[in-house]
């Protein structure tokens, strides 16, 4: 969500004549780029590599971003050649006095953001969506398990530095699975609070070398794991984060031993997708509620007016715009070349375009 | 009109010719980048800078021509309604008439957004989308689908029907310049059809409704709350906003006119659209659009009009590529024998007045020259 909702009054409506948002927007961002009436942004005031090929962000976000929570995430956005890319980060630290906000990126293959971001420079501006996501520890004295794969530790850092900052008032174990130890991010801190702390433990799991250290173990996620993580077999809160795979993994290797079990997933990276026509992908409609099941072979619009969608639309050649709405997450296919578009966009023309993979659309 | 100047197409010319005029559009579609999302940005701050200019200067012009330095009272205020006047054609044509076409919906910029940007004209984008970027891009020239033929108020070519009312047209003409922003306002609500009692008042006023919000707006802002700033010194800041919106009004119509109403320009009958292929309909905007030469600038304020003809090739194609597009399309138009019509303002303007004036008084068409030769 970039733009604040307030409820308009008459001041506001009297400066919207005057000063249209966009009119605002424009002089206030000749004054200072980082000022917006409208827009969340954020400037880059301090960048540091943290491992390999993966970089730690401070942001420094303007007025309308309302803040977050330990194991949140923001939507940034960056412009690429003229292109805005989005994606979304976890916060990696907590919360702080100053209202900053610190991101972990990692270099994805194929991906233009994050190997963007690993070198941009200080005092850039991008654009910062509100926080969202449910990640918590729960309330209470049972224990936490967090298991993180990849970057999937980076909320859990942000989780485990608020429990610090309130001295672990229950116990907390995280185990963090990464393929080499050239891959980990923050493990000598994550060492120090261990060792500083009877009530965190922290395990290095490594999927690619061999276990050295005593609080390193080696494997993807396996029963074999819980006897040292749950060594008394107690019931435990988890959190898990990491891909698809990892966390449906650690839902089945878990079973009976949580109280609770969270989990966030990354996305599937667009190489999965299918690339033939065939078959029929989910498409949700965001504004209606509605999930449906449409056909690849043919353009968006036709494959949902086939389901009784009726969505507006003009030409159906792709020259008028009308059918034009938002995708937040999906593969289509341009018809005309067969070009797939993996990117969120405000503006798929429906007439022109087929579904590539399960997609959602503002309609 | 007289001599034929285009000939007609096989149907096998016409997809190859579709096929040349699609290949072009693929290769520009790749090549957009930052050099495009620049010169957009450049555009909004030149439309922004020259707003701020003009509204600083009527009002110094005002103040101080009406206190202590009169001497600057006329220099300023004419100053700074051409520019305000500027503002507006920038931002109407090269701005607000492109991106609502979708041309920088690709950046990915909310600011810059097809089908959420409003323009600062009295008429609402919403309905623009609809007349403009539907029915007049998809149906161009052709009869009872165009409703910008003739605006429904003029007869322009010989195919439309006569009426006596048409003996006044070139006084209407000169009217709805003047009014222009005022017509594209009222297009969509078809207020003739409430006339002739074909439509309720209800439905009209529900149909009405945002476009009376958005005159309110514009009136307000141009004509209510700048004066004011003025205080006891708003007339000038207000006559220099009326005149800044009039010359905005007359320019837009000029060229908007010399775009599909010039000399060689066709219309089509209904029939001719039935089935109608990409080659077809690549001829069909050739054969009723038309260019004007005059470089860079007249490009820049024409909004890319200048290049109607790829506009309607392309017309979700950022328009600053329009001038680099022409080259290969006058080359392709040429080896299939279509005329590429194109001349300078002075021409094709002429050429519109001249249809204005002629076509007051009853006419017949000549005869009509299919744009596809039987097979």
């Amino acid at each position: 969500m970039e733009t604040a909702i307030r409820q308009p009054t008459w001041l506001s409506r009297l400066n919207a004549l005057w000063a249209p948002p966009a009119v605002l927007d424009f002089w206030l961002s000749r004054l200072n780029p980082l000022w917006s009436s409208t827009r969340t942004l954020a400037r880059v005031v301090e960048r540091r590599p943290e491992a390999e090929g993966v970089t730690t962000l401070v942001l420094q976000p303007n007025r309308l971003f309302r803040g977050f929570r330990a194991g949140q995430h923001v939507n940034v956005g960056v412009e690429i050649d003229g292109v805005r890319y989005t994606r979304s980060y976890s916060a990696s630290d907590m919360p702080r006095a100053d209202g900053r906000i610190r991101i972990t990126v990692k270099a994805v293959e194929g991906g233009k953001l994050g190997a963007y971001l690993q070198a941009i420079p200080v005092g850039s501006v991008l654009s910062l969506g509100q926080a969202f996501g449910e990640l918590s520890v729960p309330d209470g004295s049972a224990p936490c398990l967090m298991l993180a794969a990849g970057s999937g530790i980076t909320p859990m850092l942000s989780l485990v530095n608020a429990q610090a900052a309130a001295g672990f008032p229950q116990p907390v174990r995280l185990a963090y699975w990464a393929r080499t130890r050239a891959d980990l991010v923050q493990a000598a801190a994550l060492r120090a609070l261990a060792s500083r702390h009877p009530n965190f433990s922290v395990h290095f799991v490594l999927t690619g070398e061999a276990a050295e250290a005593g609080d390193e173990l080696e494997g993807r996620i396996d029963p074999r794991h819980l006897a040292t993580l749950l060594p008394g077999g107690e019931q435990v809160h988890v959190l898990a984060c990491g891909p698809h795979g990892f966390v449906e993994r650690a839902r089945e290797v878990l079973g009976g031993h949580d109280l609770s079990f969270q989990a966030e997933a990354f996305s599937p990276p667009p190489r999965f997708v299918d690339p033939s026509d065939q078959g029929r992908v989910r498409v949700t409609l965001l504004q209606s509620g509605r999930t449906l099941e449409v056909a690849r072979d043919k353009s968006l619009l036709e494959a949902l007016e086939e389901q009784g969608v009726k969505p507006r639309h003009g030409c159906r050649m792709g020259i008028c715009n009308t059918c034009s709405c938002g995708k937040t997450s999906g593969a289509t296919r341009a018809l005309a070349d067969r070009s797939v578009q993996h990117e969120p966009t405000q503006a798929l023309r429906l007439c022109i375009h087929a579904a590539q993979s399960d997609l959602a659309l503002e309609l | 009109m007289s001599k034929i100047k285009s000939r007609a197409l096989s149907p096998e010319e016409l997809n190859r010719f579709g096929e040349e005029l699609d290949a072009l559009r693929a290769r520009t579609l790749a090549t957009l980048g930052q050099s495009d999302a620049d010169y957009i940005r450049r555009i909004v701050a030149g439309v922004r800078w020259l707003g701020l200019g003009g509204r600083v200067m009527l009002m110094a012009g005002a103040i101080l021509g009406g206190t202590v330095l009169p001497v600057l009272l006329w220099p300023l205020c004419i100053l700074g309604t051409v520019l305000l006047g500027l503002s507006k054609i920038l931002e109407n044509m090269e701005l607000g008439h492109n991106v609502m076409h979708g041309q920088y919906d690709w950046m990915g910029d909310p600011a810059l957004q097809g089908r959420t940007y409003e323009w600062d004209i009295v008429g609402t984008s919403d309905a623009w989308r609809k007349t403009h970027n539907y029915s007049h891009h998809t149906w161009t020239n052709v009869r009872g689908m165009d409703d910008d033929i003739g605006y429904g108020l003029l007869r322009i070519f010989p195919e439309q029907r006569w009426k006596p009312f048409y003996l006044f047209q070139p006084l209407v003409a000169v009217v709805f310049a003047l009014l222009f922003e005022w017509g594209v306002a009222l297009q969509d609500l078809r207020i003739g059809r409430w006339f002739a009692g074909k439509m309720t008042g209800g439905a009209l006023w529900k149909m009405a409704k945002p476009v009376v919000r958005k005159i309110r707006r514009q009136v307000l802002k141009d004509y209510v709350l700048f004066p004011l700033l003025a205080g006891p010194f708003f007339l000038p800041v207000l006559l220099g906003n009326i005149v800044a919106n009039v010359i905005r009004n007359i320019w837009t119509y000029v060229i908007i006119f010399c775009g599909h109403f010039t000399a060689d320009a066709e219309v089509f009958p209904k029939d001719s659209v039935r089935n109608e292929t990409r080659g077809h309909w690549y001829l069909r905007q050739l054969r009723g659009s038309s260019n004007l030469t005059g470089g860079r600038l007249m490009d820049l304020w024409s909004g890319n009009l200048s290049h109607q003809i790829e506009h309607h090739f392309y017309p979700d194609i950022p328009a600053n590529r329009y001038a680099a597009m022409a080259v290969e399309v006058r080359e392709i138009c040429a080896r299939y024998g279509q005329n590429y019509n194109a001349g300078s303002l002075s021409k094709q303007f002429g050429s519109v007045v001249w249809r204005i004036l002629r076509h007051a008084f009853p006419s017949k068409p000549g005869r009509a020259r299919p744009l596809m030769a039987a097979n």
